[in-house]
């Protein structure tokens, strides 16, 4: 019991912001997993009798323009949130983990060349780069996983690289050097180790960003296809119908304000937990 | 303390010089009521931005609306409930013969800029520009079989036409085609308008500003001969969005705007404090249209099972909040060629369909729609998605922005013309039937007729339509067309919706009686 409260879970678990936080994530990542089990309607059945419900015993958070429960359309709308989120996440950080290390570890002028490229892509606007590539490939959650991709594994590259930086000439690494280490074994033994944990909070810390551009997007008509259930498009259609029908703007914009507070104090918990400057101070 | 301070703010103001100023504020609140009332600026909503304003690139009213306001006709519409139309540039207009029109030109009405008088020369020019190749007008169809001018003076000249036209009345001379421009000002500018702002108007109103996505900035014509516009400025705004434009009327930045039918529906009989709504029932055809020619459709059990697997009355219900009736052809009711009901029911029958595609050997049948990102045919397209799903059609939605929906359907734009399968388009339409039927001939394939239709009968009537002068063989030959469209399997119709304009009280809106703005003949109220 006593060693499990200096791992890293019990360490959160002491820790009232990560309890909350991991509480309100687990909440989302359930209530999607069993979206289809707990959905009270069908989030695609249209009853256009029942359209602009106001929220009821029936219908818990009301229903849309075309009758569709809203409660519902979240639920599943959660799914393909995370689903972005997770697989986009895990694409742009993996690129960003072997770009990054190539970039510390490698000769200069590579370094050079991927920094440039890194802050090349950092400069341009998320959403001018997303409507560019959405008019030139067709809608799909496909095409918002490339976006985002494409837009924020140079965030990961940067922090490794630095990570990189800062270990490649520590003395434990030039002591592996001299007793003739191969290079896989720095890395997967004593560089990657050391880059997870800033790679993690990066990485927890940009979920909920991911989940935000993905409703953007939807928002804007370039993410998924109408008709898919999705946070975004749910808002776009509460803003069609804000001045009749409020609560379906309200209940888009509910998950989403958990999705973000959850995986922004998880990361930020995990921070305090993994940087042992900020776990001195505390 | 208080004093020294007070002496510092108002160094030397006595109590009556300080209620003199207030007085003087008080009036000076009042500068912009007057200012309104002696020149004033109107605010319209443009709901798109025209490319340019050369009249061979119009499309439909989004250039009317602008070039009503810069530029003359002969002859225009009369606002109000009736169409009719009056004398513009025309001193006298008439029809001497079937196949020609006489007209003279009032005189002494200039362009602006130094470019002189208006005369027969620039009617002949801006005319039969049109019927040049490879100008590529695309609005050469609303001049039907106009040949030429032939300038018989100054100020006079005739119309020849190669066979009687029945809409050069309707449509040719008061609309778009009939346009006037500066023949000296166009050729020095090498044949097309291009510029960043007209190089000679005629119109009641000049182009001062174009910022581009915004806004035109036009100001009275000083050089306009007829009696000035009341308005000092006008602005057309753009603003894409029906609820965008809603709100943007409520802040005050709008005077007028079109809105939504979901606003109507709201709104009904109590527009907000200060603005009034005024409903009319549109020409505009909504429809469902599907590209024959694609081989997927080849089969026509195929096309008309999904024709029977689209419910019209919930798309109504659904997209225009029950605010319109569902369409039963192109042509809308009171017009030559309407006619009163569809060949297939506007409601679904899912069972039929279903059949019909089991007769063609389908299970599922998976096709893409492409819409316009508006409210309207976005829902629209949803509304088709859950309903076909109960005939085993699974649709999916792609949706596009104007510049980029536009061109799907285009040759000229690229490939993907020819593998379109469904898409929900809206057309505007003029009082004439023969403006509804001329983009759905086989030479529009690749332009405007993006179902591919080609029908050797309609070719037929279309062409044989435009120089009836017997209204009820006219009736009979539309209808007859409309029928072939359906009979096709390519177009299922949905309704003509509704023009619903909000504007502020302090205006007095000039429209057509389909409810489309004449903004030159605004008035304050």
């Amino acid at each position: 019991m006593s060693a499990f409260r200096h791992t890293l879970m019990g360490r959160l678990l002491a820790d009232p912001l990560a309890v909350f936080a991991m509480a309100i994530i687990a909440l989302l990542v359930v209530s999607a997993l069993l979206a289809d089990v707990i959905a009270p309607h069908d989030p695609s059945a249209m009853n256009l009798a029942d359209r602009f419900a106001s929220p009821s015993a029936t219908y818990w958070m009301g229903t849309d323009n075309l009758g569709r429960d809203t409660f519902s359309r979240l639920l599943q709308g959660g799914r393909i949130a995370l689903y972005v989120a997770l697989t986009a996440v895990s694409i742009a950080g993996l690129i960003g983990l072997i770009l990054g290390m190539l970039a510390g570890f490698g000769p200069r002028w590579l370094d050079n060349a991927l920094l440039f490229f890194f802050d090349t892509l950092r400069a341009y606007p998320t959403i001018i780069l997303a409507l560019a590539l959405a008019a030139l490939m067709p809608r799909g959650l496909g095409t918002v996983i490339i976006v985002v991709v494409i837009t924020s594994f140079a965030e990961y590259g940067r922090v490794v690289r630095t990570q990189t930086l800062s270990l490649k000439n520590a003395e434990f690494i030039l002591a592996e050097r001299a007793m003739g280490a191969s290079f896989a074994r720095i890395v997967f033994h004593h560089i990657l180790p050391n880059v997870l944990g800033p790679f993690f909070i990066l990485a927890a810390m940009n979920l909920p960003v991911v989940i935000t551009i993905e409703a953007g997007m939807s928002f804007l008509g370039i993410g998924v296809p109408p008709g898919t259930p999705s946070w975004g498009a749910t808002l776009k259609d509460g803003f069609d119908y804000i001045r009749t029908t409020p609560w379906i703007l309200l209940s888009g914009g509910l998950p989403l304000i958990l999705a973000t507070l959850g995986f922004t104090f998880l990361g930020e918990a995990l921070r305090d937990q993994l940087d042992p400057r900020l776990r001195k101070t505390r | 303390m208080t004093n020294d301070i007070s002496k510092r703010l108002f160094p030397t103001t006595t109590r009556r010089q300080l209620l003199a100023g207030a007085a003087a504020l008080g009036t000076a609140s009042l500068f912009p009521v007057v200012a309104w009332a002696d020149g004033g600026r109107l605010n319209v909503r443009a709901y798109l931005e025209p490319d340019d304003y050369d009249p061979l690139d119009a499309s439909g009213f989004l250039e009317e609306l602008l070039y009503g306001c810069i530029y003359r006709k002969l002859i225009q519409y009369v606002p109000g409930d009736q169409w009719d139309w009056q004398l513009d540039l025309a001193e006298s207009i008439e029809q001497s013969s079937p196949t020609t029109i006489a007209f003279t030109l009032k005189p002494g009405q200039m362009w602006s800029d130094g470019f002189g008088e208006i005369t027969a020369e620039d009617v002949k020019f801006s005319l039969e520009r049109h019927m040049v190749d490879e100008n590529n007008s695309r609005i050469r169809p609303d001049l039907g079989t106009f040949t030429h001018v032939e300038v018989t003076g100054t100020h006079s000249g005739i119309i020849h036409m190669e066979r009687p036209f029945a809409p050069i009345w309707t449509i040719a001379l008061p609309y778009l085609a009939g346009t006037i421009i500066c023949k000296e000002a166009v050729e020095a500018a090498g044949g097309k308008i291009t510029t960043a702002i007209p190089p000679a108007v005629c119109g009641p109103y000049r182009v001062v500003e174009h910022r581009l996505g915004e806004r035109w900035v036009l100001e009275r014509n000083p050089d306009f001969s007829g009696e000035p516009a009341d308005f000092e400025r006008v602005d057309l705004v753009v603003i894409v969005d029906e609820s965008a434009a809603e709100i943007a009327k409520e802040a005050g930045d709008v005077d007028f705007t079109s809105i939504g039918p979901a606003s109507v529906a709201r709104l009904g009989d109590n527009p907000p404090d200060g603005s009034r709504l005024q409903v009319h029932p549109a020409l505009f055809y909504h429809w469902v249209g599907l590209n024959v020619q694609n081989p997927k459709f080849a089969d026509e059990r195929v096309r008309m099972a999904i024709m029977h697997a689209i419910d019209v009355p919930s798309i109504v219900q659904a997209a225009f909040f029950d605010v319109a009736e569902p369409a039963t052809g192109i042509i809308a009711p009171g017009l030559i060629g309407h006619r009163p009901e569809t060949i297939i029911p506007p409601q679904a029958d899912f069972a039929r369909a279903r059949a019909l595609l089991d007769e063609a050997g389908i299970d599922r049948l998976e096709i893409n729609i492409d819409v316009l990102n508006t409210v309207i045919h976005t829902t629209a397209a949803q509304v088709m998605q859950a309903t076909m799903a109960q005939a085993g059609i699974d649709l999916s939605i792609s949706v596009h922005e104007s510049g980029s929906f536009w061109s799907l359907g285009v040759a000229a734009d690229g490939e993907r013309w020819q593998d379109l399968e469904l898409t929900i388009k809206r057309f505007s339409m003029t009082p004439d039937p023969y403006y509804a039927t001329a983009w759905f001939v086989t030479e529009q394939i690749g332009d405007w007729n993006w179902e591919q239709f080609s029908n050797e009968e309609f070719d037929r009537l279309h062409d044989e339509a435009l120089s009836e002068t017997d209204p009820a063989q006219r009736d009979e030959m539309y209808r007859r067309m409309q029928d072939l469209m359906e009979e096709s399997g390519g177009y299922r119709f949905i309704t003509h919706g509704v023009t619903a304009n909000l504007f502020a009280d302090s205006i007095v809106p000039a429209t057509r009686p389909d409810g489309l703005p004449l903004v030159q003949f605004f008035r304050r109220a």
